[in-house]
């Protein structure tokens, strides 16, 4: 899960498709690889429950089992913390490809939450990657960091290297209706053409996502909120199921209030 | 009716000598196993049982029709210069030189990445915000550029592209010129001239 620009919701939206992923039956495991700055324990509500972390792991001071979490929301999700007190400087390939390949042997699917920026952090996270989930806002600078990120996904990754590709999905978090059908937002049309990869979900800007992570419940258990529903509809789509892209731009009142003009 | 088009490799040859035309074909093989023979002169029974051999598909004396290709455009060229020369009161001295290494990318250029060609390009894809091309020679770029160019050809065409950064010789272009689907930019007489180019292409 990569962003380049902070702030865009990506551990956000690391937990909820995590843990939507889980919910449609796949095991699943979310690794928070922000290290030193570790915020996706306490959008899943683990932050009491964290004892080891995935540094710990890497250097096989514990084991892998003994640091994975189990969630209560799901059974089939699982959660490694990043490390609090060390910094990126303790990232090793070596240590990362092993601890992914593990991973991936007994998930069925991996989610890497990388940290903001382009640095060796960010580079360590994407070395490895099979697939990448790009997470933009529709705002020129966020889009601009967002290009930066996966032009150095194209070079600098493992399966690049090796002459592959590695798959990138769009994201698109925090879209404001309003803003965009008054033309002070990007479009999704504009930010398709920008970055040229395919889109996965368009997320509406939802107020109850600060209040669902400072309580740890991922939007995605609340079926009322709107943006719950679209991660809900991405982590199907993730896990193969056909649904169509919504269009998020439209107020979902949008009947009501026409029905409202034709009155004035 | 089913009709195909294809584009085959031809090799042409004119055969003066039996011996020096089989050993000719033994000695590169490997180039011409997948090229079409186009063979001028007389194949006599040796020679065709050895293209047969050979399992060499060829053709005799056809006239093949053919494109023109760069050495006779710069032959033509620089045909057209001379005759310019001569007949104009005061010749023009605009040194042109065609560079043959011309580069075609078809992906696009982003933020962060830099393409750095020392010859022409013809680019098919985007150029965004804080990607940057730097090229030595001649430009096309048929869609939008928000990040920056350096270009030092005898011309470069170029989408409208408001957000752009573009330099040409050492030149800023002001965007404001850039209205058309497509412009021209062309450095005369130390001038820089901006022409649109209108004409929609058709294929007839």
């Amino acid at each position: 899960m990569i962003s380049g620009k902070g702030g865009v919701g990506k551990t956000t939206t690391t937990a909820n498709i995590g843990l939507g992923v889980a919910l449609n039956e796949k095991k699943c495991v979310v690794v928070d690889f922000d290290i030193g700055q570790r915020n996706l324990d306490m959008i899943l509500g683990l932050e009491n429950r964290v004892v080891f972390d995935v540094v710990q792991v890497m250097d096989e001071e514990v084991g892998l089992k003994q640091a994975l979490i189990k969630s209560k929301m799901s059974p089939n999700l699982f959660f490694l913390a990043a490390s609090q007190t060390k910094d990126k400087s303790v990232l090793d390939s070596k240590k990362i490809l092993k601890l992914v390949t593990t991973l991936s042997e007994e998930f069925d699917f991996v989610i890497l939450d990388a940290p903001a920026g382009i640095e060796s952090g960010y580079e360590h996270t994407i070395e490895f990657a099979d697939r990448a989930i790009v997470v933009v806002n529709p705002e020129v600078s966020s889009i601009r960091d967002a290009d930066r990120a996966i032009g150095i996904l194209d070079s600098k990754s493992q399966k690049v290297k090796d002459g592959g590709e590695v798959m990138k999905y769009l994201i698109i978090n925090r879209i404001d209706p309003k803003m965009v059908q008054s033309g002070e937002m990007l479009s999704s049309e504009d930010i398709l053409d920008i970055l040229s990869i395919p889109l996965l979900g368009k997320i509406p800007e939802d107020r109850g996502i600060v209040d669902a992570s400072n309580q740890g419940k991922p939007i995605i258990l609340d079926s009322n909120s709107a943006a719950g529903r679209a991660y809900s509809r991405i982590a199907a789509r993730i896990c193969g199921e056909q649904v169509a892209i919504e269009n998020v731009e439209m107020p979902e009142n949008n009947f009501m209030q026409k029905i409202k003009e034709m009155f004035k | 009716m089913e009709t195909k088009q294809y584009s085959v490799k031809v090799f042409e040859a004119t055969i003066a000598d039996e011996s020096e035309f089989i050993a000719f074909f033994d000695k590169n093989y490997l180039f011409f196993q997948h090229h079409l023979i186009s063979i001028h002169g007389v194949v006599n029974a040796a020679i065709e049982n050895y293209l047969k051999n050979k399992n060499l598909k060829y053709i005799t004396n056809v006239e093949l029709p053919k494109t023109k290709n760069r050495q006779n455009v710069e032959k033509e060229f620089e045909e057209k210069k001379e005759l310019a020369k001569e007949t104009a009161p005061e010749p023009q001295e605009v040194v042109e030189k065609i560079q043959d290494n011309l580069k075609v990318i078809d992906t696009l250029v982003r933020s962060g990445q830099e393409l750095k060609i020392a010859g022409d390009l013809l680019l098919l894809n985007r150029v965004n915000s804080g990607g940057s091309v730097n090229i030595e020679g001649n430009l096309i770029i048929t869609q939008l550029v928000e990040g920056s160019i350096r270009c030092n050809g005898n011309f470069m065409m170029i989408k409208a592209s408001p957000k752009a950064n573009i330099v040409f010789h050492d030149v800023e272009v002001d965007n404001a010129y850039l209205k058309e689907r497509l412009n021209r930019v062309e450095l005369k007489n130390n001038k820089i001239i901006i022409t649109p180019v209108l004409k929609e292409t058709s294929w007839e």
